[in-house]
């Protein structure tokens, strides 16, 4: 084409077909990883990610997977080619996990393929899987109340897995000695290798079509391309400052609630993001590292800003995070932090909320506050060792203009349910109850989403127990008006009877017992005084909320039939203003 | 005398095939929500003009996407779900998975039962059969009363490892039959045995949901066949590809839901079949989605789960969860949302993107005058020179250049500084690159070389885009069949009666004893012919297909490899496991390593009653209005514009170089240069070299 668009190097249609291209090469990634994976935290929990790069490490494209490891290739990137520089020959594989080199937690093994054509670099292939045990102290490699880093599995700074195309052995070995079950281990670093096998070729394809030069254009049109679009957006929005500060209930260890605090300030077309104030890293491992705070950020950006954007660095340039050292948001050694995903989803509570300040039109009220986790781990009846990943996620808090969605993963994850036929058919377990919980949603103009419970029963053996979850001292926060949702809850049944179990806590359990555990629900938006009756009647009927809750939260009054009883909602809804000002907080 | 009746969204397509090959056909427009009325319409008109009785009339094949349509639009019966105790949210919490990402404002669909309406039953079966807690009469009394109180039309049972221990849901089944004889039941454990309850309780609730209306508008439609003394079989296109008898599918609807698309992938690979080729991809561009599948060696492909009214914007086959899940057997198409109506607009930063959002039939393209604004890919195509200006099909739509040009130098050369043949050519790629990814997804995502296969492109947009997707996925081959608007019709007419039967088990292949594959085989048999001979196909032969679903112990994605017939020897079961790590290696790029157990998941088997069949002559139909001599195609920046000759299908004599346009009765064959073109002994107009050139 003969005319240029003034801005981009490349022509506007050459760079949409790339875009498409590398997309699609990044999701194909991730569906071959997904198939061939064997754990049960990658195959149905997703907890993994699959991107390009571009020769010098810069990510443009990322396939649909976890949100939370957005900003997490950019860190890695820039200390593998720190380390490594010119040492990158074709056929080389890199490996990762330390989080204190460019990792994140230890249970997340980075595979990088350099892609070359003609002997010249051209970018990065990089697969990042959670693997569902990497040895350490507990079955899973992760426990709440790890309190270094050494006790949370095997540590792997940047190492060369293949040279040259030949894979080093002792690497491998010890990876097969330090891990509970190497066939689950090796078998999803496999499918990690194959993965990037398959985005290395797809960029080969692209440059053999489009030459070297057009390929390394387009990277950079991508970049920038990425660039503007954020930073139009955010120069829409009104400068100014807006603060927002939320506690988890434990430190990991039993210990006093953590403060999160954050400082997002509009100036122009950046947005800074200050976690100062945040408290000092603590000594269960919930730590985050700063690759993990930036994406929490990232994906909050993302997801306020209404348009399609490509997953690309390009994204982060417009964006500041401060995070200072030392602090459970950019933990230093020897911190542990293999539970540090619950730590990651209350951040985003956190930087939703001061969000809403800004936007109040584009957030939510708080949802369930991040997946539980519960890790089980012990033997099959004929012997054989199982570790068993079980998350128990998500439901949304109210919105601007609707309810939230009752029983959805949480929107910073992509993770599924494991259906309960299979848990049955694989591992040594009864599940006794999955569903939704009434009245445990917050009241609101629209309500929260109903909080999920699950039920499980060990039918043989003894099994280790880990246990991470939130929000039951401090509930997800409605927002304007809505009320907080109901907090989270867990129990074990044995002989002795039902016993209440910490938020965060490794323990074991015998054949026989059964472990309960109830998500926090969505907080409400708005005052629940407004929300429509008929709304309100239709919960009823549903059973997701009762008709003494309906009265006493919502001010509606149903007669036999469970109709809205038009007369006496209003009066009871005057009376209620006039006694509280809006509906009672639950 | 068979007649084949496909129902689409704008038109309902009929085709007739006499005893001596000749082929008529109807093309009127669709009547809904009353689809039926459409269909004996046309068949009236045709049996009117040619005096000829329905007696003689020997089958009616149909494709219907009244069960689609009742989901998508909600219009199904009132329903209600029967569940193990603890677990009636199954349905609405489905796999948990969040479809889109960075979407703060995604709704999850409204389930097909609300909550009022699922109601809960005190039983338990374990994983291994043990009954946990048994069943009792007195549970059902209860239902009894609460489906009688809720006034409920049909009802779905699913009840945890049924799949393999129906007897509770046969119990209530009995039951509900016995006492509530006007209800509909429904039972996961007849309608889909396979592990896994989400996927089981959203399939039967479907087929709960649809099977009143898929009932009413059978009868409705039989009725008024007999008014035409048309008394032969009626016969129902089945998503996987067969067609069943219309009992049949107004009791498991749930396996015709996919009826349209199927039937245009049987009929290429039909028309493939006659000419010789194995190996097609097929590729079907209508107005709002592109179309794509794979037929290797013959056969064709399927699989196993798909949602219908999934958010094509999205088409993640990782996530899922924005429509409706079902689990039953359905060709594998691959469709994105990039058709002639897909929208072309540009974001805030300068990006030009193509679809999905469709200008659908209103207000339509912007060339169409309907009140479109702003362009689509058919815009484009106009002013490209590809798209004929004038009427179109029928003349019930009239191409104007000058609204195309208008639109695409407002909304996108423009703003963007570029020529409109560019801003045109580009709108033209981008919505290849779309096409490209359902092409894709059908190839070399599954390890397989386009280069082996030949591309055969019907539908209205498919003959514009085929010869420059064929070079961008390096296929050496493009076929556009004749009538390639009428397609899917033509394909009711190619097929057989068919029946797809599954059990599922799970049995390591290191210590499998054959015996245990035989009996799930022979049950899976006599099931399979006895209904062939309940049917009105007995007389015919039944050739049977056995198939085993396996994976890798751990892994969850199952592969399907054929099973041999006859006894299961040690060999076969070597065998067997070689093909399933060839197809491992193919779709992921490595084998399964030394210390992995190979699992046998599920039995299939397809039962097929093959008729002898008199295949029609195909005669492209006529053009409406006149056609110019040539006109003015923008063939890229290489090429530029060239004054390319206009020719039509029967003119075709000879082996002829591009570039060339072939003007037809509802699209254009786009021949670039550099192209070979020919028309072959059976009507295909055939491409060449559009993959070797560059």
């Amino acid at each position: 084409m003969s005319t240029r668009d003034p801005v981009n190097k490349t022509d506007p249609v050459t760079l949409a077909i790339m875009q498409h291209a590398l997309a699609s090469a990044a999701d194909q990634m991730a569906l071959s990883l997904y198939r061939t994976a064997y754990s049960t935290i990658v195959r149905d929990c997703l907890d993994f990610s699959t991107s390009l790069c571009d020769a010098q490490g810069k990510m443009v494209a990322q396939g649909i997977t976890l949100p939370h490891h957005i900003a997490s290739v950019p860190f890695a990137m820039r200390t593998l080619l720190k380390k490594y520089g010119q040492d990158i020959d074709p056929g080389d594989v890199f490996i990762l996990n330390d989080p204190f080199d460019g990792g994140m937690h230890i249970p997340d093994i980075f595979v990088v393929r350099p892609i070359f054509w003609k002997d010249c670099r051209v970018g990065f292939a990089v697969s990042t899987a959670h693997h569902a045990d990497l040895g350490g102290r507990l079955p899973g490699s992760a426990a709440c109340d790890n309190t270094e880093i050494f006790q949370e599995g095997l540590r792997i700074p940047w190492l060369k897995l293949y040279r040259r195309g030949r894979p080093d052995e002792t690497i491998f070995a010890l990876l097969a000695a330090n891990v509970r079950i190497p066939e689950m281990t090796l078998g999803d670093l496999r499918a990690q290798l194959a993965a990037t096998h398959i985005g290395a070729n797809s960029v080969v394809k692209l440059i053999e079509r489009y030459g070297p030069e057009t390929f390394q254009g387009c990277c950079q049109d991508l970049l920038d391309y990425t660039e503007r679009l954020v930073r139009s957006e955010i120069a829409s929005w009104p400068d100014g400052a807006s603060s927002f500060t939320d506690f988890m209930d434990s430190d990991g260890v039993g210990g006093p609630p953590v403060r999160l605090q954050v400082t997002l300030t509009v100036s122009g077309d950046t947005l800074t993001a200050d976690f100062s104030g945040t408290d000092p890293q603590v000594p269960g491992g919930i730590n985050c590292t700063l690759s993990f705070t930036t994406s929490v950020v990232a994906v909050c950006l993302r997801a306020v800003i209404q348009a399609d954007i490509p997953n690309t660095a390009g994204m982060f340039k417009p964006l500041r995070v401060i995070a200072p050292e030392g602090t459970v948001a950019n933990a230093s050694m020897p911190a542990a932090s293999s539970m540090r995903g619950i730590t990651g989803f209350r951040l985003s509570d956190t930087v939703r909320g001061a969000l809403a300040g800004l936007l109040p039109d584009r957030v939510f009220a708080a949802g369930e506050g991040g997946n539980s986790l519960l890790i089980f781990g012990g033997k099959r009846p004929e012997g054989r060792p199982y570790v068993f990943y079980e998350l128990v996620t998500g439901t949304w808090g109210g919105r601007p203009d609707r309810d939230g969605n009752d029983g959805l993963c949480n929107p910073s994850n992509v993770a599924g349910n494991i259906p309960v036929e299979q848990a049955e058919s694989e591992y040594p377990l009864c599940i006794e109850r999955y569903g939704l919980v009434r009245d445990s949603g917050g009241a609101g103009r629209f309500r929260g989403g109903l909080a999920i419970e699950r039920k499980w029963r060990l039918l043989a053996g003894d099994s280790t127990l880990s246990i991470r979850s939130d929000r039951r001292d401090h509930r997800p926060y409605g927002l304007n008006g809505g009320s907080p949702g109901a907090p989270s809850l867990s129990e074990r049944g044995g002989v002795d009877g039902v016993e209440i179990l910490p938020t965060m806590i490794s323990t074991s359990i015998e054949a026989g017992d059964s472990v309960y555990h109830r998500l926090a629900g969505g907080g409400g938006w708005g005052d629940p005084l407004t929300r429509d009756p008929t709304a309100v009647a239709r919960d009823v009927k549903n059973d997701k909320v009762s008709a003494g809750r309906a009265r006493q939260d919502y001010g509606v009054v149903l007669d036999g039939a469970g109709q809205v009883d038009p007369v006496a909602t209003a009066k009871l809804r005057q009376e209620m203003i006039s006694r509280f000002g809006r509906g009672s907080s639950a | 005398m068979r007649i084949g009746a496909d129902v689409g969204g704008t038109f309902t397509d009929v085709v007739v095939l006499d005893g001596r090959g000749n082929l008529s056909t109807q093309k009127v427009p669709s009547t809904p929500p009353h689809f039926e009325e459409a269909v004996i319409q046309a068949i009236g008109a045709w049996l009117g003009s040619t005096a000829i009785s329905g007696a003689r009339v020997r089958e009616v094949a149909h494709g219907t996407t009244v069960a689609t349509n009742a989901v998508l639009e909600r219009r199904g019966a009132r329903t209600a779900l029967v569940t193990t105790k603890g677990f009636r949210d199954v349905l609405e919490l489905r796999r948990i998975r969040v479809p889109v990402l960075y979407d703060w404002f995604f709704q999850k669909p409204r389930e097909l039962v609300e909550r009022y309406l699922r109601f809960e039953v005190d039983e338990r079966i374990l994983a291994d059969g043990d009954v946990q807690a048994a069943l009792r009469e007195s549970e059902l009394w209860d239902l009894k009363k609460k489906l009688e109180q809720e006034a409920v039309q049909s009802v779905a049972v699913c009840f945890l490892h049924a799949y393999a221990y129906p007897e509770h849901e046969m119990m209530v089944g009995r039951f509900l039959r016995k006492h509530l004889p006007h209800l509909t039941v429904s039972l996961s454990s007849e309608i889909l045995p396979e592990r896994n309850e989400y996927e089981r309780t959203a399939t039967v609730v479907v087929n709960a949901y649809v099977r009143p209306v898929m009932r009413g508008y059978l009868s409705a439609l039989r009725r008024n066949l007999r008014r035409m003394e048309i008394e032969a079989p009626l016969l129902i296109m089945q998503s996987a590809g067969g067609l069943t008898p219309e009992e049949d599918a107004a009791s498991r609807p749930v396996f015709i839901l996919e009826s349209g698309p199927a039937a245009g992938v049987l009929a290429a690979a039909t028309t493939a079949s006659k000419a010789g080729l194995p190996n097609l991809i097929t590729f079907d561009m209508g107005g709002t989605t592109a179309k794509a599948s794979m037929i290797e060696q013959g056969r064709l492909g399927y699989h196993s789960e798909y949602e219908v009214g999934a958010s094509l914007s999205t088409g993640s086959r990782l996530m899922g969860g924005s429509g409706e899940l079902i689990r039953a057997p359905s060709l594998d198409i691959a469709e994105v949302g990039a058709g002639g109506g897909s929208l072309a607009y540009l974001d805030r930063a300068g990006g030009l993107h193509v679809g999905p959002r469709s200008a659908g039939a209103v207000p339509g393209p912007a060339c169409y005058r309907r009140g479109g604004r702003e362009p689509t890919v058919t815009d484009a195509n106009v002013v490209l020179g590809y798209v004929r200006p004038g009427p179109l099909a029928d003349g019930q739509v009239h191409v104007d250049p000058a609204a195309a040009r208008r639109a695409i130098q407002d909304r996108i050369a423009g703003p963007l500084g570029i020529g409109l043949l560019e801003a045109a050519e580009g709108i033209h790629r981008i919505a290849n690159t779309r096409v490209m990814k359902a092409l894709r997804e059908v190839s070399t995502e599954r390890g397989r070389d386009p280069r082996e296969f030949v591309l055969m492109a019907f539908g209205g947009s498919g003959p514009i885009h085929a010869a420059g997707l064929a070079e961008d996925l390096s296929v050496q081959r493009v076929m556009v069949p004749a009538l390639p608007g009428l397609f899917s019709a033509l394909g009711l007419l190619y097929s057989d009666v068919e029946r797809h039967g599954v059990r599922s088990c799970l049995l390591a292949i290191e210590n499998l004893r054959p015996r245990e594959i035989e009996q799930l085989r022979e049950a899976l048999e006599k099931e399979m012919l006895a209904w062939f001979r309940r049917g009105r196909y007995s007389v015919e032969p039944v050739q049977l297909a056995f198939s085993v679903d396996m994976r890798i112990r751990g892994q969850t994605s199952e592969i399907n490899v054929p099973l041999p017939g006859g006894p299961l020897t040690p060999q076969d079961v070597d065998a067997l496991c070689q093909s399933f790590e060839d197809e491992h290696e193919r779709l992921y790029g490595h084998r399964s390593a030394a210390g992995h157990t190979v699992e046998v998941l599920a039995v299939r088997l397809v039962g097929k009653a093959v008729r002898d069949r008199t295949e029609g002559v195909l005669q492209p139909l006529e053009l409406q209005g006149e056609t110019a001599p040539s006109r003015t195609a923008y063939f890229g920046s290489r090429w530029g514009a060239i004054d390319t000759p206009v020719v039509t299908r029967a003119s075709l004599r000879e082996v002829t170089q591009g570039p060339l346009l072939i003007d037809e009765y509802d699209s254009t064959i786009v021949v670039p240069p550099a192209t070979r073109v020919w028309l072959d002994d059976l009507q295909n107009v055939v491409m060449e070299g559009a993959g070797s050139h560059q």
